[in-house]
């Protein structure tokens, strides 16, 4: 398991899931949790706070979860910033967009508490093999 | 003069109007006619009012869906918020007490009667009270719908919004101009009303997952 300080930074313009997720990540251990409510509060947070993980929708005003993403990719500081999308766009063509903007995980809504669990601990598998 | 004429056929098969676009193209012409005979029979200045009326209206019954379902999931979130610590907490002490009690006993529960009936009734509450807990997290995961019924609203509204706007117009106007409407779409789709109805939608995670490890992932 990974650290359980670990900064989560939860993306979502609907509160009512951003709340659930806090929960959810509180239930796995995890309770340092900040929010942000678009893309574009999401970046300005990534840009002043030291995060070690973001959790984001896809369908957001302002700024969408996926120019959010490529945004984090592009900046050297952010790069490898790991990013779970987690969003109701079900297109096979969104999971493509996402993975190849470089998501690290995409979960669809409606989704279970063990989906979250199951796509955070592979994640987290991943980089710590990269890692080593 | 008449050797003229077939390169005009010739032409119009190059531009290959499929038969459905056709019969579309047609029945698009019969609406808009009988739509434009309609507005004859009628009071162009009621219907245009009833218009602009009905849709605003329409959009505000369904502003009103999505506030008082967004109150009523928040209202549930801080109640299994407020609820969930408490379990936590009956659970916990229960499983203190048993623990006590239990090596007090040292494993004769059946020397003292009531001694037993509490160790037991600790351990009960002990499980009953995580089961609560289990059940208080589905209660909250539920409340997700109200992101995604909030999602399906917005895009009613917004298409509601932009009928009006061309029904509005069609009135103003009064001539059936261009009806054609720029396809919503793209990658912000929102949920999927049905999606074992169309290939390019993914049905459940394990198609995601599929996709995914399919690209490498």
């Amino acid at each position: 398991m990974a650290d359980p300080k670990m900064k989560f930074l939860v993306v979502d313009d609907f509160s009512t899931m951003r709340r659930i997720v806090r929960n959810l990540l509180k239930e796995l251990g995890y309770s340092n949790v900040d929010e942000a409510e678009d893309g574009a509060m999401a970046l300005t947070k990534l840009k002043n706070e030291q995060f070690d993980f973001v959790i984001s929708d896809w369908n957001m005003p302002v700024m969408n979860g996926l120019d959010m993403l490529k945004s984090i990719r592009a900046d050297a500081a952010l790069a490898k910033l790991p990013v779970l999308m987690v969003t109701a766009e079900a297109k096979k063509e969104n999971i493509i967009a996402a993975a190849q903007a470089g998501a690290n995980g995409y979960v669809v809504k409606p989704f279970t508490a063990a989906t979250l669990d199951e796509k955070l601990a592979k994640i987290f598998e991943k980089l710590e093999k990269v890692g080593a | 003069m008449d050797a003229a004429r077939p390169v005009v056929t010739a032409d119009a098969a190059a531009d290959d109007p499929s038969p459905t676009q056709e019969a579309l193209l047609a029945r698009v012409g019969q609406m808009t006619r009988s739509l434009h005979d309609s507005l004859r029979g009628l009071d162009f200045d009621k219907l245009a009012a009833r218009a602009a009326h009905d849709i605003p209206d329409a959009r505000d019954r369904l502003d009103y869906v999505a506030r008082m379902t967004e109150q009523a999931a928040q209202k549930v979130l801080n109640a299994t918020e407020a609820a969930s610590p408490l379990q936590e907490r009956i659970g916990g002490g229960a499983r203190s007490l048993a623990q006590q009690w239990r090596q007090a006993l040292d494993g004769d529960g059946a020397a003292t009667p009531l001694a037993g009936a509490t160790l037991a009734y600790l351990e009960q509450t002990a499980g009953d009270s995580d089961l609560t807990r289990q059940q208080l997290m589905d209660i909250m995961m539920a409340q997700d719908f109200q992101d995604l019924t909030g999602q399906v609203i917005r895009k009613v509204t917004e298409l509601a919004h932009g009928l009006e706007q061309q029904l509005v117009q069609l009135l103003v106007d009064y001539a059936p101009g261009d009806l054609k409407r720029e396809a919503q779409g793209g990658l912000l789709n929102g949920p999927q009303i049905n999606p074992g109805a169309s290939p390019d939608v993914v049905a459940d995670q394990t198609q995601v997952d599929d996709l995914l490890e399919s690209l490498g992932f």
